[in-house]
């Protein structure tokens, strides 16, 4: 039996060159990019679009040939499914057969995708346009996966699949009408795929140039990052916000790379020195705990639902500057009243976000200060923040001393102090339920055995937690480390692996996050109330400026927090030194001058002002004295000197004439005349006024917005967010709407088209060229085709007698002034010049306009006058 | 100027000849201009029908509406092709003079201008074969001698639809020699009432048939068909129909490069048929089957009236849609 082609060999090779190919591409680039988002796929894109590729060609070869589909499919399907039994029957081992069976049931499937895929683009015309619209449909179920949408993903999701489909669209009905008995047909398609990429480039070149801001916009309302981030980043510990700045990600995987860039994040001056010494004890810069771990998605997660939730998170933003928020209740829940002091520090935010608060543990005080001017390039925003900090904690707390005999000596002091917790009988249930949870399951077995096993010599939960952390120092039989530390410990090759327990027993290889999360298990397994904080690790290199530190964005780092009776939560760093020592890039800078303390602040309303003398007299209503804050109930008049102070609005420095009566204004003063007037917990404000002099020596005025332009400046934020919303619809609706009018405008503007250069040219011969043209269309679109008439025939047979009108003898013309090098006659030229308007009125004449109107929004009579007729 | 002129005459010429044999051809307009343009390009033509629908009357009808060198008819000779006819039958024989002592040549009927080779595919192949120089060639060769024909020499040939009992197929390169092939067809209702009453009305309008044209008008007019202005991508759109018959899948024999060429004289000689000095699409439209239809061997029956539509078609759509700015 010999088996028919359907299309010649040239077309068929057309076919795979032009569509099947570009097809692997995409197919290849849409794994890659599925890849991005569900780890199973365990980032084999490069196979499994092997696999594709391979149905793909298969499919479109055979079917070339006239096999009936679904008879030769069914047995295909069959096929791959016996295969598949006795892959299960033979393999024998559990881990064999699921990997053989797996990987076998993704090469079935994407083959048989891809032989349908080629069928399709073998035999059915319209094809390309449902391939393209299964393609959109699955970047959009990808993309709705990710929280976070930025411009930069949506048009790496959507622009290669929307080019690909107009491509296939076009391109698919190019090769089914082409002639491939046309001499030099290659060039021919060469030719006319070439222009079509140029103009579809252009084309979403010129869409993306001209909706750039809404495309900015939806970004912002999806709150997504501005700058692509680097594929390294995609798993780091911070993420970056739409303005540039960085936070920390709010769920903690464990898979994929750590940030590696060198950016200064902020710097931090802490006045924690050990006791007794000048030594700094530096201490980790604490953002989050992680308490809660889903099994589902093996993550750990913030929980603001902890037991005593002692997370202190103001937003330094909202807070007007130089006052305070504290909330001391925090202080209670750290549960820790034994060797704990309160701690300040200063925090100047580079690349931080404005919105972040971040401080060594138990803080719970924070208070927006001022930035010198001269480093208002470099330092954004500022805090100051009170913690609640325990003696026994340090960055040198559990490794890295360093040889620092001091360091060492007190590291053992610290151990002495917390042996002396045994048990915690005394907690709350629920409170030890929590922070020692461990979900059941054979995996989760093996980490209790291995904790129990790497503890068996330990009495006390600290030296429990000392031999954890040997055990992670620890060398194999070979003396080699037995852990690693690697920014990219790289994925689990098998689909179901648990990754903690792979990293604990396969890999041993990981940053932080791994350890810290692999620490939580032992130390939850052994019954120690543990969580995971995440934060920045504090590296000392204070020797220039002490007690102040240099935080870059590869500090981000994780590490676990155990909880001892008494003590309250001590940090527990078991992330082991890594070979390739982290370094910050450059040496520290200078640190911005030691910050003025702003002993006394007021705010109120300003009662006059006398420019020659410089005096601002105003009426306080709020003062904060010595970090100390007084609501005045009787407001208190006071008379000011502000010959050296700054006066500053929200637009920047202005001049003191500025200040008009009435304004509310809030006066600053580091002046050392307020720092010795110490006050007494028992002085009211009145006295405190006594105490001060008068007028009172002023160094800085910041006029706060009146009520007016308060609203003002919120009424046109809160309209652009309603707005945004909107504006996302109405863009994305105008964009659709767009197309959609262009698509059925497109048959009218091309007959526009066609008759304005009817009408225009001056010329006889192309003038009868696009008069011809143009009535041809019109008469196309209106339902009359020409079919397998000649045009004379046409012109004499149907359009003459219906419309009364004398196309024949224009097509004469027409057809003279074609295929003869005569000229035209006057009488002929005539013809050609007074043919079209009446022939036009004739027409219309004859067909009422609601007619005409619905037959021109019929774009397939446009396609079907561009392409080739179907014999 | 001289040209012009001639052109006009030439046209007019047509125009008169056309008319006349309308007068006694009612409603055949179209096979009256196939007639004429395989006349023109000094071809044959071959019609096929049923008997009875005025084959022979057109071919009559033509030969005496042109008048001969000497103001008598021209030369028109009718042969009923049988099984039995024997090639002498029509070439002449050789005949023994009593008188001169010698053999003189006796000439057949296809010593004519006008020959109406009634039922060609009835006689047997050999038959048919005799026919091929003459037509070909315009002479015949017997023996030693080659005899020259007239000047004008066309052959209107007839034939029953092949599948008639007791006929034989012409060979394919005998039918390559007729110019053009047409199915006579009957006329429409209107028009055959019309030829009726005109029957039995006034006496047959065959004896009264005018001669409009002078033998060597229509030498001058076959002269004129060969000055046609044919495009180039005229003849590229020629070339691309037999190129595209050669190629089609459901061709057996696609068209030769001869048939190629008298496909091009048709053209010219059906324009100025039509009243043109030049070739336009429609020519192609209409002279593509008659010209190349009987030439071409289709591997089934069913594709045969389909395949050459449909090549013509695609090839009119590229003329139709080309802008040539001369």
């Amino acid at each position: 039996m010999r088996i028919e082609k359907l299309h010649s060999s040239k077309k068929t090779a057309a076919q795979l060159v032009l569509l099947i190919l570009p097809g692997c591409i995409v197919g290849a680039y849409m794994l890659w990019h599925i890849n991005q988002y569900y780890s199973v796929l365990n980032d084999q894109w490069l196979k499994h679009s092997l696999y594709l590729a391979v149905g793909l060609i298969t499919g479109c070869i055979f079917y070339n040939y006239r096999f009936r589909f679904i008879s030769t499919i069914i047995p295909l399907i069959l096929l791959l499914l016996i295969i598949s039994k006795i892959i299960n029957s033979t393999f024998t081992g559990e881990f064999s057969v699921f990997y053989a069976a797996t990987n076998f049931f993704i090469f079935s499937f994407l083959f048989i995708v891809g032989c349908l895929t080629g069928w399709g683009f073998a035999r059915l015309r319209y094809f390309p346009v449902i391939l393209s619209a299964i393609l959109l449909a699955i970047q959009i179920v990808v993309v709705s996966k990710t929280s976070d949408i930025t411009a930069q993903k949506l048009i790496i999701a959507f622009a290669p699949v929307l080019v690909f489909a107009l491509y296939i669209i076009y391109t698919a009905e190019l090769v089914r009408n082409m002639n491939d008995d046309e001499p030099a047909f290659a060039w021919f398609i060469g030719k006319k795929i070439i222009g079509f990429i140029l103009v579809s480039s252009i084309i979403l070149l010129l869409i993306f140039s001209l909706f750039n801001k809404e495309f900015k916009a939806i970004e912002k309302e999806f709150g997504g990052a501005g700058k692509q981030q680097k594929e390294t980043d995609k798993e780091s510990l911070t993420k970056e916000n739409k303005d540039g700045t960085v936070s920390n990600k709010k769920e903690m995987g464990m898979s994929g790379g750590r940030s590696s860039s060198k950016r200064l994040v902020f710097i931090a001056k802490l006045d924690n020195y050990f006791p007794n010494s000048e030594t700094p004890n530096p201490l980790y810069f604490t953002y989050d705990y992680y308490t809660k771990f889903d099994t589902l998605t093996q993550t750990l997660e913030t929980d603001s639902l902890m037991p005593s939730n002692d997370l202190f998170q103001p937003d330094p933003s909202k807070i007007p500057l130089y006052f305070t928020q504290s909330d001391s209740s925090v202080i209670l829940k750290a549960k820790g009243y034994l060797k704990r002091k309160v701690v300040t520090t200063e925090v100047y935010k580079a690349l931080l976000s404005p919105q972040e608060f971040l401080a060594p543990s138990t803080a719970f005080f924070c208070q927006p200060i001022a930035v010198e001017k001269e480093y208002q390039q470099q330092f954004k925003t500022a805090y100051r923040a009170k913690m609640y900090v325990s003696d026994l904690n340090s960055a040198y707390f559990i490794y890295n001393p360093a040889g620092n005999q001091s360091l060492e000596t007190f590291q053992q002091q610290r151990f002495d102090e917390l042996r002396k917790v045994t048990n915690w009988n005394n907690e709350d249930k629920y409170f030890m339920d929590y922070y020692t949870f461990i979900p059941k399951g054979d995996s989760y077995d093996s980490i209790r055995a291995l904790a129990q096993l790497v503890t068996k010599n330990s009495a006390t939960p600290i030296d429990k937690m000392i031999a954890i952390r040997e055990y992670f120092l620890s060398r194999d039989e070979n003396g080699q480390p037995l852990f690693k530390y690697t920014e990219n410990p790289g994925v689990p090759g098998l689909p179901s692996a648990n990754k903690l327990t792979y990293f604990l027993f396969d890999n041993r290889k990981g940053y932080c996050a791994y350890f810290a999360g692999a620490t939580l298990f032992l130390l939850r397994a052994l019954g120690i109330p543990s969580r995971v904080a995440t934060g920045f690790l504090t590296v000392d290199r204070s020797d220039k400026n002490k007690g102040w530190y240099w935080f870059y964005e590869d500090q981000a780092h994780a590490w676990t927090e155990a909880y001892f009776p008494g003590y309250g939560w001590i940090d527990f760093d078991t992330t082991i030194p890594s070979t390739e020592q982290q370094q910050s890039p450059a040496p520290d800078g200078t640190p911005p001058i030691t910050v003025q303390s702003a002993y006394f602040v007021t705010t109120g309303k300003v009662l006059s002002v006398d420019t020659s003398k410089r005096r601002v007299e105003m009426q306080v209503t709020k003062m904060i004295f010595h970090d100390k804050t007084f609501d005045l109930k009787e407001p208190v008049d006071l008379d000011m000197d502000v010959s050296i102070a700054t006066i500053n609005k929200d637009t920047g420095s202005v001049s003191l004439s500025e200040i008009k009566q009435g304004m509310q204004i809030t006066a600053l003063s580091f002046s050392e005349q307020f720092k010795n007037i110490i006050p007494i917990d028992s002085n009211s404000p009145k006295e405190i006024f006594s105490k001060i002099p008068h007028p009172a020596p002023i160094d800085e005025i910041r006029i706060q917005d009146t009520e007016k332009e308060k609203q003002q400046k919120e009424q046109p934020k809160k309209e652009k967010k309603s707005l945004s919303i909107t504006k996302l619809i109405l863009v994305a609706l105008a964009i659709l709407g767009g197309i959609v009018l262009l698509i059925f405008c497109l048959p009218w503007l091309i007959y526009r088209w066609f008759k304005f250069k009817a009408l225009q040219k001056n010329n006889c011969t192309s003038k009868a060229y696009w008069q011809y043209t143009s009535a041809m269309y019109l008469l196309n679109q209106l339902g009359f085709t020409r079919n397998d008439l000649s045009p004379l025939q046409f012109a004499k047979q149907q359009i003459d007698p219906q419309f009364k009108t004398n196309f024949s003898a224009f097509v004469q013309v027409y057809l003279k002034s074609k295929y003869s090098t005569q000229r035209l006659t006057l009488s002929e030229e005539n013809t050609v010049t007074g043919f079209y308007r009446p022939f036009e009125s004739a027409v219309k004449n004859k067909i009422p306009f609601k007619k005409r109107f619905n037959k021109f929004l019929n774009f397939y009579r446009t396609i079907n006058y561009f392409t080739k007729p179907k014999v | 100027m001289q040209q012009e002129v001639n052109t006009e005459t030439a046209l007019q010429n047509i125009q008169r000849l056309t008319d006349n044999i309308e007068t006694v051809i009612k409603g055949k307009r179209n096979q009256i201009k196939f007639v004429l343009t395989a006349l023109l390009a000094k071809g044959h033509i071959l019609m096929e029908d049923n008997p009875g629908t005025g084959k022979t009357v057109m071919a009559k009808t033509l030969a005496q509406s042109i008048s001969g060198s000497n103001a008598g008819n021209i030369n028109f000779k009718r042969i009923q092709f049988t099984p039995d006819l024997l090639p002498m039958d029509l070439i002449g024989s050789h005949i023994f003079d009593d008188i001169k002592k010698e053999f003189i040549f006796k000439k057949g009927p296809l010593f004519c201008n006008v020959l109406l080779a009634d039922e060609i595919n009835r006689a047997s192949p050999k038959v048919q074969s005799a026919l091929l120089e003459c037509m070909a060639e315009n002479q015949i060769t017997i023996g030693e001698i080659t005899y020259k024909l007239d000047n004008l020499f066309f052959t209107i040939a007839t034939q029953n639809p092949v599948e008639m009992e007791g006929t034989y197929p012409l060979p394919a390169a005998q039918l390559d020699r007729f110019f053009i092939k047409i199915i006579f067809g009957y006329v429409d209702e209107e028009t055959e009432l019309d030829i009726y009453k005109n029957y039995l009305g006034i006496n047959n309008n065959l004896n009264n048939i005018q001669r409009v044209l002078s033998l060597d008008e229509i030498l001058f007019l076959q002269q004129q068909s060969e000055s046609v202005f044919v495009h180039e991508e005229i003849i590229k759109a020629v070339r691309n129909i037999v190129w595209a018959t050669r190629r089609h899948q459901d061709i057996l024999l696609g068209a030769s490069t001869r048939s190629g060429i008298t496909f091009l004289k048709c053209l010219k000689a059906y324009a100025l048929v039509n009243g043109r000095t030049y070739v336009i699409e429609d020519d192609i439209n209409d002279l593509t089957s008659p010209v190349l239809d009987h030439r071409l061997i289709y591997k089934n029956k069913d594709a045969k009236v389909k395949t050459l539509a449909a090549i013509t078609v695609a090839e009119m759509d590229r003329l139709s849609k080309l802008k040539i700015s001369n």
